[in-house]
Protein backbone atom coordinates (compact mmCIF):
# COMPACT_ATOMS: atom_id res chain seq x y z
CA UNK A 1 0.00 0.00 0.00
CA UNK A 2 1.40 3.60 -0.48
CA UNK A 3 1.40 5.34 2.05
CA UNK A 4 -1.18 8.54 1.82
CA UNK A 5 -0.14 11.53 3.42
CA UNK A 6 -0.65 14.26 1.60
CA UNK A 7 -3.91 15.82 0.73
CA UNK A 8 -4.00 16.26 -3.11
CA UNK A 9 -7.96 17.70 -3.36
CA UNK A 10 -10.43 18.98 -0.68
CA UNK A 11 -14.18 18.84 -1.65
CA UNK A 12 -15.87 21.30 0.79
CA UNK A 13 -19.52 21.01 1.11
CA UNK A 14 -20.08 21.84 -2.27
CA UNK A 15 -23.58 22.49 -3.72
CA UNK A 16 -24.22 22.79 -7.85
CA UNK A 17 -27.97 24.29 -8.39
CA UNK A 18 -28.86 25.09 -11.81
CA UNK A 19 -31.69 27.04 -13.06
CA UNK A 20 -34.55 24.83 -14.33
CA UNK A 21 -34.69 24.74 -18.57
CA UNK A 22 -38.38 26.10 -18.06
CA UNK A 23 -38.02 28.74 -15.68
CA UNK A 24 -35.38 30.18 -17.63
CA UNK A 25 -36.16 33.39 -19.25
CA UNK A 26 -35.11 33.42 -22.45
CA UNK A 27 -37.12 35.86 -24.51
CA UNK A 28 -37.81 39.70 -23.70
CA UNK A 29 -42.01 38.39 -23.73
CA UNK A 30 -41.24 36.10 -20.85
CA UNK A 31 -39.28 38.65 -18.78
CA UNK A 32 -41.90 41.38 -18.90
CA UNK A 33 -44.74 38.92 -18.00
CA UNK A 34 -42.68 38.20 -15.05
CA UNK A 35 -41.36 41.30 -13.97
CA UNK A 36 -44.88 42.78 -14.65
CA UNK A 37 -46.68 39.79 -12.71
CA UNK A 38 -44.27 39.76 -10.25
CA UNK A 39 -44.21 36.28 -10.41
CA UNK A 40 -40.43 35.04 -10.44
CA UNK A 41 -40.47 31.48 -11.14
CA UNK A 42 -36.96 30.48 -10.13
CA UNK A 43 -36.83 26.34 -10.08
CA UNK A 44 -33.79 25.13 -9.08
CA UNK A 45 -32.45 21.97 -9.69
CA UNK A 46 -29.85 20.65 -7.64
CA UNK A 47 -27.42 18.45 -8.60
CA UNK A 48 -24.60 18.09 -5.88
CA UNK A 49 -26.25 18.71 -2.21
CA UNK A 50 -23.28 19.59 0.43
CA UNK A 51 -20.35 17.35 -0.81
CA UNK A 52 -17.00 16.81 1.09
CA UNK A 53 -14.23 14.53 0.54
CA UNK A 54 -10.47 14.73 0.27
CA UNK A 55 -8.64 12.83 -2.01
CA UNK A 56 -4.89 11.99 -1.14
CA UNK A 57 -1.59 11.95 -3.15
CA UNK A 58 -1.49 8.49 -5.13
CA UNK A 59 -5.47 7.54 -4.40
CA UNK A 60 -7.37 6.70 -7.33
CA UNK A 61 -10.81 7.04 -6.52
CA UNK A 62 -13.96 5.39 -8.65
CA UNK A 63 -16.90 7.63 -8.60
CA UNK A 64 -19.97 5.87 -9.35
CA UNK A 65 -23.98 6.10 -9.10
CA UNK A 66 -26.94 6.38 -11.70
CA UNK A 67 -26.90 8.79 -15.07
CA UNK A 68 -27.88 12.32 -13.06
CA UNK A 69 -26.67 11.59 -9.33
CA UNK A 70 -23.92 13.97 -9.86
CA UNK A 71 -20.71 12.35 -11.00
CA UNK A 72 -19.97 14.43 -14.12
CA UNK A 73 -20.57 17.94 -12.28
CA UNK A 74 -18.59 17.29 -9.55
CA UNK A 75 -15.35 16.29 -11.80
CA UNK A 76 -16.17 19.34 -14.12
CA UNK A 77 -16.06 21.49 -10.57
CA UNK A 78 -13.02 19.56 -9.64
CA UNK A 79 -11.45 20.37 -13.02
CA UNK A 80 -12.26 23.99 -12.87
CA UNK A 81 -14.84 24.12 -15.79
CA UNK A 82 -17.92 24.64 -13.35
CA UNK A 83 -18.05 27.14 -10.38
CA UNK A 84 -20.07 25.66 -7.59
CA UNK A 85 -23.22 27.28 -6.46
CA UNK A 86 -21.46 27.34 -2.82
CA UNK A 87 -18.65 25.25 -0.75
CA UNK A 88 -15.31 25.39 -2.07
CA UNK A 89 -12.47 23.10 -4.17
CA UNK A 90 -9.23 22.95 -2.59
CA UNK A 91 -7.07 21.95 -5.28
CA UNK A 92 -3.96 23.11 -7.22
CA UNK A 93 -5.78 23.84 -10.86
CA UNK A 94 -2.36 23.79 -12.87
CA UNK A 95 -1.88 19.89 -11.82
CA UNK A 96 -5.43 18.93 -12.96
CA UNK A 97 -6.13 17.47 -16.40
CA UNK A 98 -9.88 16.77 -17.54
CA UNK A 99 -9.43 14.22 -20.05
CA UNK A 100 -11.99 15.05 -22.72
CA UNK A 101 -12.39 13.08 -25.85
CA UNK A 102 -13.25 14.87 -29.78
CA UNK A 103 -13.92 18.52 -28.11
CA UNK A 104 -14.25 21.11 -30.68
CA UNK A 105 -14.17 17.93 -33.16
CA UNK A 106 -15.55 19.68 -36.82
CA UNK A 107 -16.65 17.35 -39.58
CA UNK A 108 -15.56 19.92 -42.58
CA UNK A 109 -11.78 19.63 -40.91
CA UNK A 110 -9.24 17.34 -42.23
CA UNK A 111 -8.08 14.52 -39.63
CA UNK A 112 -4.73 16.54 -39.16
CA UNK A 113 -6.74 19.72 -38.87
CA UNK A 114 -8.54 18.06 -36.27
CA UNK A 115 -5.65 17.42 -34.45
CA UNK A 116 -4.28 20.88 -34.00
CA UNK A 117 -7.56 21.97 -33.39
CA UNK A 118 -8.78 19.66 -30.68
CA UNK A 119 -4.84 19.39 -29.15
CA UNK A 120 -5.07 23.75 -28.86
CA UNK A 121 -8.29 23.54 -26.81
CA UNK A 122 -7.12 20.70 -24.52
CA UNK A 123 -4.48 22.70 -23.88
CA UNK A 124 -1.49 21.36 -26.01
CA UNK A 125 1.27 23.74 -27.42
CA UNK A 126 2.26 24.03 -31.28
CA UNK A 127 5.57 22.25 -30.74
CA UNK A 128 4.32 19.93 -28.60
CA UNK A 129 1.69 18.86 -31.29
CA UNK A 130 4.17 18.80 -33.76
CA UNK A 131 6.22 16.31 -31.99
CA UNK A 132 3.34 13.77 -31.13
CA UNK A 133 2.02 14.08 -34.15
CA UNK A 134 3.19 11.12 -35.62
CA UNK A 135 2.57 8.71 -32.60
CA UNK A 136 -1.04 10.15 -32.95
CA UNK A 137 -1.40 8.69 -36.64
CA UNK A 138 0.21 5.60 -35.58
CA UNK A 139 -1.47 5.05 -32.70
CA UNK A 140 -5.25 5.48 -34.13
CA UNK A 141 -4.08 4.03 -37.17
CA UNK A 142 -5.28 6.52 -39.69
CA UNK A 143 -2.14 6.40 -41.44
CA UNK A 144 -3.06 7.52 -45.19
CA UNK A 145 -7.03 9.00 -44.39
CA UNK A 146 -5.32 12.02 -42.14
CA UNK A 147 -5.63 14.65 -44.73
CA UNK A 148 -9.21 13.74 -45.30
CA UNK A 149 -12.23 15.29 -43.53
CA UNK A 150 -13.41 13.57 -41.08
CA UNK A 151 -16.76 13.72 -41.88
CA UNK A 152 -15.86 11.15 -44.71
CA UNK A 153 -14.54 8.82 -41.29
CA UNK A 154 -16.57 6.40 -39.41
CA UNK A 155 -17.39 7.00 -35.97
CA UNK A 156 -14.71 4.19 -35.10
CA UNK A 157 -11.98 6.37 -36.63
CA UNK A 158 -13.25 9.58 -35.50
CA UNK A 159 -13.42 8.19 -31.46
CA UNK A 160 -9.73 6.26 -32.25
CA UNK A 161 -8.81 9.74 -33.44
CA UNK A 162 -9.64 11.28 -30.50
CA UNK A 163 -8.69 9.00 -28.22
CA UNK A 164 -4.85 8.90 -29.59
CA UNK A 165 -5.19 12.71 -28.66
CA UNK A 166 -6.39 12.72 -25.20
CA UNK A 167 -4.24 10.31 -24.09
CA UNK A 168 -0.71 11.52 -26.09
CA UNK A 169 0.04 13.42 -22.86
CA UNK A 170 2.33 11.94 -20.08
CA UNK A 171 -0.34 11.13 -17.02
CA UNK A 172 -0.67 14.87 -15.17
CA UNK A 173 -0.33 14.55 -11.08
CA UNK A 174 -4.51 14.57 -11.11
CA UNK A 175 -5.94 12.98 -13.93
CA UNK A 176 -9.77 13.08 -14.07
CA UNK A 177 -11.49 10.81 -16.62
CA UNK A 178 -14.93 10.76 -17.15
CA UNK A 179 -15.97 7.63 -18.70
CA UNK A 180 -13.42 7.10 -21.60
CA UNK A 181 -12.43 3.98 -20.92
CA UNK A 182 -13.85 1.93 -24.19
CA UNK A 183 -13.23 3.12 -27.50
CA UNK A 184 -13.41 1.31 -30.99
CA UNK A 185 -13.50 -2.49 -31.77
CA UNK A 186 -12.28 -4.98 -29.59
CA UNK A 187 -8.60 -4.85 -30.97
CA UNK A 188 -8.64 -0.91 -30.58
CA UNK A 189 -10.62 -1.28 -26.86
CA UNK A 190 -7.18 -3.51 -25.79
CA UNK A 191 -4.81 -1.18 -26.78
CA UNK A 192 -6.71 2.10 -25.12
CA UNK A 193 -7.75 0.25 -21.83
CA UNK A 194 -3.86 -0.59 -21.65
CA UNK A 195 -3.24 2.96 -22.42
CA UNK A 196 -5.19 4.26 -19.95
CA UNK A 197 -4.44 2.20 -16.90
CA UNK A 198 -0.36 3.16 -18.14
CA UNK A 199 -1.51 6.31 -17.30
CA UNK A 200 -3.94 5.45 -14.22
CA UNK A 201 -1.01 3.68 -12.39
CA UNK A 202 1.73 5.95 -13.36
CA UNK A 203 1.41 7.20 -10.00
CA UNK A 204 -1.22 10.25 -10.55
CA UNK A 205 -4.17 11.36 -8.39
CA UNK A 206 -6.96 9.50 -10.02
CA UNK A 207 -10.50 10.53 -10.45
CA UNK A 208 -12.68 8.39 -12.89
CA UNK A 209 -16.55 7.92 -13.44
CA UNK A 210 -17.34 4.59 -14.69
CA UNK A 211 -20.43 2.96 -15.24
CA UNK A 212 -18.33 -0.23 -15.70
CA UNK A 213 -17.97 -1.68 -12.59
CA UNK A 214 -15.61 -4.29 -13.29
CA UNK A 215 -13.03 -1.22 -14.62
CA UNK A 216 -13.89 0.40 -11.23
CA UNK A 217 -12.79 -2.66 -9.47
CA UNK A 218 -9.88 -3.14 -10.95
CA UNK A 219 -8.57 -0.01 -11.25
CA UNK A 220 -9.12 1.58 -7.98
CA UNK A 221 -8.22 1.93 -4.66
CA UNK A 222 -11.40 3.86 -2.65
CA UNK A 223 -15.08 4.25 -4.38
CA UNK A 224 -17.39 7.14 -3.71
CA UNK A 225 -21.57 6.51 -4.23
CA UNK A 226 -23.14 9.23 -5.30
CA UNK A 227 -27.18 9.34 -5.37
CA UNK A 228 -28.92 12.34 -6.41
CA UNK A 229 -26.32 14.40 -5.50
CA UNK A 230 -25.03 13.01 -2.20
CA UNK A 231 -22.29 10.70 -0.94
CA UNK A 232 -24.44 7.44 -0.31
CA UNK A 233 -21.04 5.48 0.81
CA UNK A 234 -17.71 5.47 0.48
CA UNK A 235 -15.29 2.47 1.15
CA UNK A 236 -13.07 -0.14 -0.63
CA UNK A 237 -13.68 -1.04 -4.37
CA UNK A 238 -15.28 -4.63 -3.23
CA UNK A 239 -17.76 -3.33 -0.48
CA UNK A 240 -18.89 0.32 -2.45
CA UNK A 241 -19.94 -1.71 -5.99
CA UNK A 242 -21.09 -5.06 -4.11
CA UNK A 243 -23.74 -2.65 -2.14
CA UNK A 244 -24.30 -0.50 -5.48
CA UNK A 245 -25.01 -3.48 -7.11
CA UNK A 246 -27.10 -4.83 -4.69
CA UNK A 247 -29.11 -1.59 -5.00
CA UNK A 248 -29.43 -1.86 -8.29
CA UNK A 249 -30.62 -4.85 -8.90
CA UNK A 250 -33.15 -4.47 -5.73
CA UNK A 251 -35.12 -2.16 -8.42
CA UNK B 1 4.52 30.70 -17.53
CA UNK B 2 2.97 33.75 -18.74
CA UNK B 3 4.66 33.83 -21.77
CA UNK B 4 3.66 30.19 -22.43
CA UNK B 5 -0.27 31.45 -21.68
CA UNK B 6 -0.09 34.19 -24.04
CA UNK B 7 1.55 31.97 -26.72
CA UNK B 8 -1.26 29.22 -25.66
CA UNK B 9 -3.60 31.76 -26.00
CA UNK B 10 -2.80 32.98 -29.46
CA UNK B 11 -2.75 29.50 -30.77
CA UNK B 12 -5.80 28.64 -29.83
CA UNK B 13 -7.32 31.71 -31.37
CA UNK B 14 -5.62 30.76 -34.77
CA UNK B 15 -6.93 26.96 -34.41
CA UNK B 16 -10.31 28.61 -34.03
CA UNK B 17 -10.14 31.78 -36.25
CA UNK B 18 -8.81 29.00 -38.90
CA UNK B 19 -11.93 26.46 -38.16
CA UNK B 20 -14.16 29.18 -38.84
CA UNK B 21 -12.33 30.37 -42.20
CA UNK B 22 -12.07 26.60 -44.03
CA UNK B 23 -15.33 25.72 -42.86
CA UNK B 24 -17.08 28.81 -44.80
CA UNK B 25 -15.79 27.42 -48.28
CA UNK B 26 -15.45 23.80 -46.96
CA UNK B 27 -17.80 21.95 -49.68
CA UNK B 28 -16.18 24.46 -52.52
CA UNK B 29 -13.88 23.19 -55.33
CA UNK B 30 -11.96 26.59 -55.31
CA UNK B 31 -11.79 26.46 -51.48
CA UNK B 32 -9.93 29.79 -49.51
CA UNK B 33 -9.46 31.25 -53.39
CA UNK B 34 -13.12 32.36 -53.05
CA UNK B 35 -12.00 34.54 -49.54
CA UNK B 36 -11.39 37.36 -51.99
CA UNK B 37 -13.16 36.19 -55.01
CA UNK B 38 -16.34 36.44 -53.76
CA UNK B 39 -15.85 40.09 -52.27
CA UNK B 40 -14.25 40.62 -55.82
CA UNK B 41 -17.13 39.44 -58.01
CA UNK B 42 -19.95 40.91 -56.07
CA UNK B 43 -18.04 44.48 -55.60
CA UNK B 44 -17.78 44.11 -59.81
CA UNK B 45 -21.34 43.43 -59.95
CA UNK B 46 -22.03 46.83 -57.09
CA UNK B 47 -20.04 49.01 -59.35
CA UNK B 48 -22.17 48.35 -62.47
CA UNK B 49 -25.04 48.48 -60.63
CA UNK B 50 -24.43 51.79 -58.95
CA UNK B 51 -21.85 53.78 -61.71
CA UNK B 52 -25.05 54.82 -63.27
CA UNK B 53 -25.90 56.29 -59.39
CA UNK B 54 -25.64 59.87 -57.78
CA UNK B 55 -22.87 60.78 -60.61
CA UNK B 56 -23.85 64.43 -60.06
CA UNK B 57 -23.11 64.18 -56.48
CA UNK B 58 -20.61 62.34 -55.35
CA UNK B 59 -17.25 61.47 -57.69
CA UNK B 60 -16.55 57.39 -57.78
CA UNK B 61 -19.82 56.50 -56.39
CA UNK B 62 -19.04 52.98 -56.51
CA UNK B 63 -15.92 53.43 -54.51
CA UNK B 64 -17.61 55.42 -52.37
CA UNK B 65 -20.47 52.63 -51.78
CA UNK B 66 -17.80 49.88 -51.68
CA UNK B 67 -15.88 51.88 -48.78
CA UNK B 68 -18.91 51.52 -46.85
CA UNK B 69 -19.98 48.54 -47.67
CA UNK B 70 -16.54 47.31 -46.52
CA UNK B 71 -16.51 48.26 -43.16
CA UNK B 72 -20.02 47.42 -42.18
CA UNK B 73 -19.51 43.87 -43.88
CA UNK B 74 -16.98 43.94 -41.24
CA UNK B 75 -19.40 44.92 -37.92
CA UNK B 76 -21.88 43.06 -38.65
CA UNK B 77 -20.13 39.47 -39.79
CA UNK B 78 -18.67 39.91 -36.64
CA UNK B 79 -21.69 40.78 -34.21
CA UNK B 80 -23.75 38.53 -36.20
CA UNK B 81 -21.55 35.36 -36.17
CA UNK B 82 -20.90 36.17 -32.04
CA UNK B 83 -24.09 36.43 -31.18
CA UNK B 84 -24.74 32.75 -30.64
CA UNK B 85 -21.21 31.82 -30.17
CA UNK B 86 -21.43 30.84 -26.67
CA UNK B 87 -24.89 29.02 -26.92
CA UNK B 88 -23.05 26.92 -30.26
CA UNK B 89 -20.28 26.13 -28.26
CA UNK B 90 -22.21 24.94 -25.27
CA UNK B 91 -20.83 21.42 -24.80
CA UNK B 92 -16.64 22.83 -25.06
CA UNK B 93 -17.33 25.30 -22.73
CA UNK B 94 -18.89 23.11 -19.99
CA UNK B 95 -15.99 20.27 -20.77
CA UNK B 96 -12.49 22.91 -20.98
CA UNK B 97 -11.35 25.03 -18.81
CA UNK B 98 -10.72 27.99 -20.23
CA UNK B 99 -11.37 32.07 -20.83
CA UNK B 100 -14.89 32.10 -22.60
CA UNK B 101 -14.10 35.70 -24.07
CA UNK B 102 -11.85 33.70 -26.55
CA UNK B 103 -14.80 32.34 -27.83
CA UNK B 104 -16.34 35.79 -28.89
CA UNK B 105 -12.86 36.80 -30.22
CA UNK B 106 -12.22 34.06 -32.66
CA UNK B 107 -15.39 35.10 -34.50
CA UNK B 108 -14.64 38.90 -34.38
CA UNK B 109 -11.10 38.11 -35.43
CA UNK B 110 -12.01 35.58 -38.17
CA UNK B 111 -15.10 38.54 -39.82
CA UNK B 112 -11.65 40.85 -39.51
CA UNK B 113 -9.27 38.41 -41.33
CA UNK B 114 -12.36 38.06 -44.26
CA UNK B 115 -12.13 42.42 -44.03
CA UNK B 116 -8.30 41.82 -45.00
CA UNK B 117 -9.39 39.59 -48.03
CA UNK B 118 -11.88 42.10 -48.98
CA UNK B 119 -8.92 44.92 -48.77
CA UNK B 120 -7.43 42.58 -51.38
CA UNK B 121 -10.01 43.12 -53.40
CA UNK B 122 -10.98 46.67 -52.50
CA UNK B 123 -7.76 47.49 -53.56
CA UNK B 124 -8.30 45.73 -56.93
CA UNK B 125 -11.01 48.13 -57.40
CA UNK B 126 -9.42 51.33 -56.61
CA UNK B 127 -6.49 50.19 -59.25
CA UNK B 128 -9.48 49.92 -61.71
CA UNK B 129 -11.09 53.17 -60.98
CA UNK B 130 -7.62 54.79 -61.30
CA UNK B 131 -7.96 56.19 -57.53
CA UNK B 132 -4.65 57.74 -56.93
CA UNK B 133 -2.78 56.36 -53.74
CA UNK B 134 -2.85 59.02 -51.50
CA UNK B 135 -0.36 58.81 -47.91
CA UNK B 136 -3.99 59.37 -45.69
CA UNK B 137 -4.77 55.60 -46.85
CA UNK B 138 -2.17 54.71 -44.16
CA UNK B 139 -4.66 56.00 -41.62
CA UNK B 140 -6.60 52.34 -42.86
CA UNK B 141 -4.95 49.89 -40.42
CA UNK B 142 -5.49 52.62 -36.73
CA UNK B 143 -8.95 53.09 -38.30
CA UNK B 144 -9.77 49.55 -38.50
CA UNK B 145 -8.09 49.00 -35.51
CA UNK B 146 -10.64 51.17 -33.64
CA UNK B 147 -13.38 49.39 -35.40
CA UNK B 148 -12.22 46.32 -35.01
CA UNK B 149 -12.65 47.17 -30.83
CA UNK B 150 -16.04 48.72 -31.41
CA UNK B 151 -16.98 45.39 -32.74
CA UNK B 152 -15.48 43.47 -30.33
CA UNK B 153 -16.81 45.40 -27.40
CA UNK B 154 -20.55 45.14 -28.84
CA UNK B 155 -19.71 41.45 -29.62
CA UNK B 156 -19.20 40.61 -26.10
CA UNK B 157 -22.16 42.11 -25.38
CA UNK B 158 -24.51 40.69 -27.54
CA UNK B 159 -23.14 37.36 -26.72
CA UNK B 160 -23.92 37.51 -22.83
CA UNK B 161 -27.25 38.84 -23.78
CA UNK B 162 -28.00 36.18 -25.81
CA UNK B 163 -27.66 33.82 -23.24
CA UNK B 164 -30.16 35.66 -21.02
CA UNK B 165 -32.97 36.08 -23.75
CA UNK B 166 -32.73 34.65 -27.19
CA UNK B 167 -35.18 37.04 -28.73
CA UNK B 168 -31.85 39.78 -29.06
CA UNK B 169 -31.16 37.87 -31.99
CA UNK B 170 -33.87 38.92 -33.89
CA UNK B 171 -34.30 42.44 -32.38
CA UNK B 172 -30.70 42.95 -33.15
CA UNK B 173 -31.11 41.86 -36.69
CA UNK B 174 -34.23 44.45 -37.09
CA UNK B 175 -31.68 47.23 -35.29
CA UNK B 176 -29.50 46.37 -38.36
CA UNK B 177 -31.44 47.37 -40.53
CA UNK B 178 -32.00 50.69 -39.52
CA UNK B 179 -28.09 51.06 -38.46
CA UNK B 180 -27.13 50.67 -41.99
CA UNK B 181 -30.17 53.57 -43.34
CA UNK B 182 -28.44 55.41 -40.41
CA UNK B 183 -24.93 54.93 -41.82
CA UNK B 184 -25.02 56.54 -45.26
CA UNK B 185 -23.65 53.51 -46.80
CA UNK B 186 -25.12 54.25 -49.87
CA UNK B 187 -26.46 57.57 -50.58
CA UNK B 188 -24.81 61.09 -49.97
CA UNK B 189 -25.15 63.22 -46.73
CA UNK B 190 -24.71 66.68 -47.32
CA UNK B 191 -28.24 66.98 -48.65
CA UNK B 192 -29.81 65.74 -45.59
CA UNK B 193 -31.07 68.18 -42.86
CA UNK B 194 -32.47 68.12 -39.17
CA UNK B 195 -31.92 65.42 -36.78
CA UNK B 196 -31.45 63.07 -39.66
CA UNK B 197 -28.22 64.50 -40.00
CA UNK B 198 -27.29 64.70 -36.70
CA UNK B 199 -28.07 60.90 -36.18
CA UNK B 200 -26.25 59.88 -39.01
CA UNK B 201 -23.08 62.19 -37.82
CA UNK B 202 -22.90 60.88 -34.04
CA UNK B 203 -23.38 57.30 -35.52
CA UNK B 204 -19.74 56.03 -34.46
CA UNK B 205 -20.28 53.70 -37.76
CA UNK B 206 -20.52 56.54 -40.33
CA UNK B 207 -17.43 57.70 -38.22
CA UNK B 208 -15.42 55.30 -39.62
CA UNK B 209 -17.05 54.66 -43.21
CA UNK B 210 -16.83 58.35 -43.53
CA UNK B 211 -13.20 58.89 -42.28
CA UNK B 212 -12.30 56.23 -44.85
CA UNK B 213 -13.53 58.15 -47.76
CA UNK B 214 -12.19 61.01 -46.67
CA UNK B 215 -8.78 58.89 -46.82
CA UNK B 216 -9.20 57.39 -49.79
CA UNK B 217 -10.79 60.22 -52.27
CA UNK B 218 -10.20 62.92 -50.83
CA UNK B 219 -6.51 62.28 -49.40
CA UNK B 220 -7.21 64.28 -46.27
CA UNK B 221 -6.41 63.06 -42.93
CA UNK B 222 -8.57 62.75 -39.75
CA UNK B 223 -8.61 66.14 -38.15
CA UNK B 224 -8.04 65.70 -34.05
CA UNK B 225 -11.52 65.52 -32.50
CA UNK B 226 -12.57 62.94 -35.44
CA UNK B 227 -9.24 60.69 -34.43
CA UNK B 228 -10.07 60.78 -30.79
CA UNK B 229 -13.71 60.22 -31.21
CA UNK B 230 -12.97 57.10 -32.82
CA UNK B 231 -10.41 56.29 -30.19
CA UNK B 232 -13.06 56.50 -27.29
CA UNK B 233 -15.73 54.84 -29.40
CA UNK B 234 -13.47 52.00 -30.31
CA UNK B 235 -11.40 51.67 -26.79
CA UNK B 236 -14.73 52.78 -24.64
CA UNK B 237 -17.03 50.11 -26.45
CA UNK B 238 -14.45 46.95 -25.50
CA UNK B 239 -13.71 48.44 -22.32
CA UNK B 240 -17.76 48.71 -21.34
CA UNK B 241 -17.87 45.26 -23.06
CA UNK B 242 -15.20 43.36 -21.75
CA UNK B 243 -15.97 44.64 -18.55
CA UNK B 244 -19.43 43.22 -17.85
CA UNK B 245 -18.94 39.88 -19.58
CA UNK B 246 -16.07 39.45 -17.15
CA UNK B 247 -18.34 40.50 -14.51
CA UNK B 248 -21.08 38.63 -15.42
CA UNK B 249 -19.34 35.27 -16.32
CA UNK B 250 -20.48 33.09 -13.81
CA UNK B 251 -24.14 34.00 -14.33
CA UNK B 252 -23.62 33.20 -18.08
CA UNK B 253 -22.05 29.85 -17.27
CA UNK B 254 -25.39 29.22 -15.48
CA UNK B 255 -27.45 30.20 -18.29
CA UNK B 256 -25.94 27.79 -20.58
Amino acid sequence: MPNFTQTEIAVEKVTMRFLKAQARTHSLKELLVQKLSGKHRAEYFTALDQVSFTVQTGEIIGLIGKNGSGKSTLLRIIAGALTPTSGKVRVDAKKVKLLTLGAGFDTELTGRENVYLNGALIGYSKPFLDRIYPDIVRFSELEGFMDEKIRNFSSGMVSRLSFAIATAQKAPEILILDEVLSVGDSHFRKKSEARIREMIHSGSTVLMVSHSNAAIRNNCTRVIWLEKGRIRQTGTPNEVCAAYEKAENAL
Amino acid sequence: MKESQSRQFFFLLRQLTGRELKRKYARSYLGVIWSVLHPLLSMVILSLIFSQLFRRTIDHYPIYYLTGYILWQAFTGATNASITTLADNKALLLKIHFPIELFVLARVYTAFVQLGYSLIAYGTMLALFRIPLQWSMLIAPLLILFLFGFALGISYLLSAAYLFFGDIKYLYSVALTLWMYCSAIFYPVDQLEGPIRWIIEENPLFLFISTMRNAVLSGLWPDPKTSLRMLLWGGGTYLLGSLLFRKNKSRMMQNL
